[in-house]
């Protein structure tokens, strides 16, 4: 599709993003700052306990990242999270021990040439047997791939369920990993676990029991993973998740798969608890199966959520506040109150032993965190505050919103129709929503559908767009048979609607609710996400100056508060949002459902006034409208519905002389007296 | 063949009180949709409550059994003692913790259930420390042999207890106005509150009722098994939430049949596969139910779900 993009807004400055942390411009420094410490923390601190704590913090950091990309951006709450983290142990671990040694065959001579198997002799006549010593390296990647893939499995027939069951579901898979763990001793040496794990090497040297190469290897990957999932965060797959996360059904009209999406989130989370296990087990060369039950899956989730749910850098901070007090802080106060009990010579505070009361800090932690900040300790998003007068001056000149053209109708398109529906009936239990309607819409036509509240008219748009299916009838758009399609496909070729009851993403940015409403149009894969190629550089920047324009439409209702969190926008713009976001997916078909509802009398005037342009730039508009005065106005035809019938059609004056049409609105009584 | 017969027995003895725990869950959640982590820990603390009100009458694990009327009398105020305790400790909960956060939809809550778990359960553990406890000897150990099947006095007491409970909630939940009220605010609290259901304390209630009914299965416990844990809440809990599950969540009926049957499930499993893989069929049952009908067997009070 061919879009023309005028220059409109080049000038138009955004007002800066004022989020503290994230993408502030202090982010970048203060990560710096502490990446700098971070090396040269053994440097300075030459107490290996210090560093092997700091060491386990990381992997701390690492799982908490992980379980954020779930449960904080895509909003799946992931309570067997842990099972992920024994897979990639459990994986490596038995793979570079002696817990399994089969005879040897000529079928590992391969693996043996690339060092991974290793023959021994048993001696007195006895076969020879295979010895794994399966390199760490190789086995990092190979652990979080087959976490991931276990996760997908898991998460097929699961990840439709919605909060709390998805919650119990995750929790009883994660249950039953250490059970199955515990019970096959062959393979994973049972209750007493895994011993003699092969450290990892690198360039000839082992990193055997010094903390200090492990200590580096996991700020390696704490780095990674921290620049991995910021990129991911503010792409177009972190917008999906996080669209997906503030509201399902409005992501699924915008284009975004939730069957594709929950998986990724759910593959990646696991793949970071993989690797936090591989690195765990080639370090403390042993596993058992107790390390991986419930109580780690909500200690991680304790530490997203102290930190902020959804937030970076709140997780990273979270995540060592919590592991640094359980594995230091908490031993050290016992030993302060030991010392104090003794001094005071109270038997009772002298034998005291703090650290079992690490569940007691989380039980804690989690109420508190409830019942008042939700939000965590550094907050995903930071409301802006209100606007100064100078920033509400953005507005662009009036006649410049012209040059923004949807699609450039040609003639022979023009002629045939956009939509065209057919004996389209939907039934729940016994009421008939939708009762064999037949429509059409022609391109570049404003087309209303009015009808008595409960007579069919939001069923209709639902089975336009896909939320439900039809249980006849067939819907041709733009030539295409689209029944029965999924609503992200329907979607991307050229639908958009908004909602009577409004389905913003609340927790997003205005800006960004309008990036995710083009998420069918952009291509950034996962890898152009994390590696932003130059094509994904262009295609972001004309995302977003694609939504200025939108924005554009608005004036300054919308333009000056791009960076506001929705849910801070008043009633009125978040109509107008509805509209915008709309708008951005570039549709062919605009399905407005009451866009006026609750709005005073000068903005319905100037919405009106807006749809009414929306048309000369080339849109077709289904509008539903209950004020009729804005129907009479805009429309070019109109459709009425009663009881999911069709009962009348044509102009907006035919209608409104319309018999039946009367009787519908004003019941039975009144057309008697009127004939 | 006795075996199995015994195994029955035994599984029927366990399914009564995961029907008592399930019903908790059950009660809950058909009323607020909140599945209620906290239960567990409100379980064990009726185990300890009782402990501690045995002890305070003299019993201990070494004690002499009781043959006299005077068991009636211990058992009765000590069911009685732990029911109000662990009731009025679900309605502290639900005052203090679920209350203010009424109205926030999704998961909030539940975690929230699963920290005051994380309290309650370390409390215990400070009381009397990690180990496994004895409890007190109070119930002579009296066995009877029908057919080469031992039936024993404790187990047809938690019968008797048990399905004296169950048909008292039936008949509080069917025939009493506070039933009809709080059958109410299961189908709409908004509405039930139009009509002058004073939908809090309703639902106050209903934390009360849960609460007593975990903390007969907690007495029922330790008079069963004879020794308690801190950490004895989660197994049982969860299998008394599978029973609410596969019954039905939000039915009462559902959770009491599906009680029995995970209680069956366990004794027969255990005696068939073994003992060690009952968690993963417990687990699996979860799991498959939720998947493939999550309405259960005996269908759910509500359908529509946000």
């Amino acid at each position: 599709m061919n879009i023309p993009r005028g220059n409109v807004l080049k000038q138009i400055q955004l007002p800066n993003p004022r989020h503290l942390f994230d993408r502030s411009s202090i982010a970048p420094l203060l990560a710096g700052v502490f990446l700098l410490v971070a090396i040269l923390f053994p440097i300075i601190n030459r107490n290996q306990r210090d560093i092997d704590a700091m060491t386990n913090a990381g992997l701390y950091v690492i799982l908490a990242l992980g379980l954020n990309l779930i449960v904080g951006f895509a909003g799946l709450l992931n309570l067997g999270y842990a099972a992920f983290f024994a897979i990639g142990a459990y994986t490596y671990g038995i793979l570079a021990s002696m817990q399994i040694q089969p005879q040897w065959s000529e079928a590992w001579v391969w693996l043996e040439s690339i060092g991974f198997v290793s023959r021994i002799s048993q001696g007195g006549g006895l076969p020879d047997l295979v010895r794994f010593q399966f390199s760490f390296w190789f086995m990092l990647p190979l652990g979080a791939l087959l976490a991931a893939a276990v996760s997908v499995l898991v998460g097929v027939p699961t990840l439709r369920l919605k909060g709390d069951y998805l919650a119990i579901v995750t929790l009883a898979f994660g249950e039953i990993i250490p059970v199955i763990i515990r019970n096959t001793p062959t393979i994973t040496g049972g209750p007493a676990g895994l011993t003699g794990v092969r450290t990892p090497s690198i360039f000839g040297i082992t990193f055997g029991y010094n903390p200090l190469p492990y200590y580096y290897l996991v700020l390696f990957e704490v780095v990674l993973a921290i620049f991995i999932v910021t990129r991911l965060k503010y792409s177009r797959i972190g917008r999906a998740w996080r669209a997906l996360r503030d509201d399902e059904l409005a992501a699924g009209c915008f284009g975004i798969d939730h069957v594709y999406f929950k998986l990724l989130a759910f593959g990646m989370g696991s793949a970071f608890a993989a690797t936090a296990g591989t690195t765990l087990v080639s370090k403390l060369t042993t596993a058992t199966p107790e390390m991986f039950r419930l109580p780690v899956s909500i200690g991680v989730l304790v530490m997203v959520i102290l930190g902020g749910i959804g937030s970076i850098p709140g997780t990273v901070l979270g995540a060592i506040i919590l592991s640094l007090l359980q594995s230091v802080f908490l031993q050290e106060m016992s030993e302060w109150v030991q010392t104090f009990g003794r001094l005071i010579n109270n038997p009772w505070l002298a034998k005291l032993q703090l650290a079992p009361a690490m569940d007691l800090v989380y039980g804690i932690i989690l109420v508190l965190m409830m019942l008042y900040r939700r939000q965590g300790l550094i907050p995903e998003t930071l409301r802006l505050t209100a606007l100064r007068p100078e920033e509400l001056k953005v507005e662009p000149k009036p006649e410049q919103r012209i040059e923004l053209s949807f699609h450039p109708l040609n003639p022979a398109e023009a002629k045939c129709q956009l939509l065209t529906i057919e004996g389209l009936t939907k039934r729940f239990g016994g009421i008939v929503a939708v009762d064999g309607v037949n429509l059409t819409v022609n391109p570049n036509e404003i087309l209303s559908v009015i009808g008595p509240n409960g007579s069919g008219k939001t069923t209709l748009f639902n089975l336009i767009t896909g939320v439900i299916p039809p249980d006849q009838g067939c819907i041709i758009f733009d030539g295409k048979n689209i029944t029965g399609w999924p609503m992200h496909r329907i979607a991307a070729c050229g639908i958009s609607r908004t909602f009577q009851t409004l389905h913003l993403f609340q927790n997003m940015t205005v800006l960004e609710n309008l990036l995710v409403a083009q998420h069918a149009h952009l291509r950034t894969s996962v890898a152009g996400a994390i590696l932003k190629p130059p094509r994904v550089f262009v295609e972001e920047h004309a995302a977003v100056e694609w939504a200025k324009e939108i924005l554009a439409i608005f004036g300054n209702r919308l333009l000056p508060r791009a960076n506001h969190v929705a849910s801070s926008l008043s009633y009125a713009n978040r109509r107008r949002l509805e509209i915008a976001r709309a708008l951005a997916t570039r549709p062919k078909l605009l399905l407005l459902d009451e866009p006026t509802a609750g709005m005073n009398p000068a903005e319905t005037y100037e919405l009106m006034e807006q749809i009414r342009n929306l048309r000369n730039l080339g849109l077709s508009v289904i509008l539903i409208e209950h004020k009729l005065q804005v129907v009479m106005n805009v429309s070019e035809r109109v459709v009425v519905l009663d009881y999911g019938r069709k009962i009348a059609e044509g102009t907006p004056e035919a209608v409104r002389q319309d018999e039946n049409v009367i009787t519908a609105y004003l019941g039975r009584r009144a057309s008697v007296t009127q004939s | 063949m006795e075996v199995i017969i015994q195994q029955i027995i035994n599984g029927l003895s366990l399914g009564m009180m995961y029907a008592l725990l399930a019903l908790g869950f059950t009660m809950v959640y058909g009323i607020i949709e909140l599945i209620n982590f906290s239960h567990f820990s409100v379980f064990v603390t009726g185990a300890f409550i009782s402990m501690f009100v045995l002890e305070a009458m003299g019993f201990n694990a070494l004690s002499q059994a009781l043959t006299d009327e005077r068991l009636i009398w211990t058992l009765s105020l000590t069911l009685l003692v732990t029911m109000i305790s662990t009731g009025l400790l679900g309605v502290l909960i639900e005052r203090t913790c679920l209350r203010p956060l009424r109205g926030f939809s999704g998961v909030t809550p539940m975690i929230t259930t699963i920290g005051l778990s994380f309290i309650l359960t370390t409390i215990l553990m400070l009381t009397r420390g990690p180990n496994v406890l004895a409890y007190p000897n109070v119930m002579p150990d009296v066995r009877w042999k029908v057919i080469a099947v031992t039936y024993q006095l404790r187990e047809l007491l938690l019968w008797a207890i048990a399905i004296l409970l169950m048909i008292g909630l039936n008949i509080l939940i069917k025939r009493t106005m506070l039933g009809k009220a709080m059958r109410a605010t299961a189908a709409d609290a908004e509405a039930a509150q139009m009509m002058g259901i004073e939908v809090n304390r309703i639902i106050a209630i209903t934390f009360f009722l849960g609460s007593a009914l975990a903390g007969a299965a907690g007495f029922m416990h330790g008079l069963y098994y004879r020794q308690i844990s801190f950490a004895m809440g989660y197994m049982a809990g969860m299998r008394a939430f599978t029973a609410a599950v596969v019954g039905g969540i939000g039915n009462v009926v559902g959770a009491t049949l599906g009680g029995l049957l995970i209680g069956l499930i366990e004794a027969l499993g255990g005696h068939f596969i073994g003992v060690k893989w009952v968690d993963v069929i417990v687990f699996s049952i979860l799991i498959i139910t939720f998947v493939f009908k999550p309405t259960g067997l005996m269908g759910r009070l509500k359908v529509h779900r946000a």
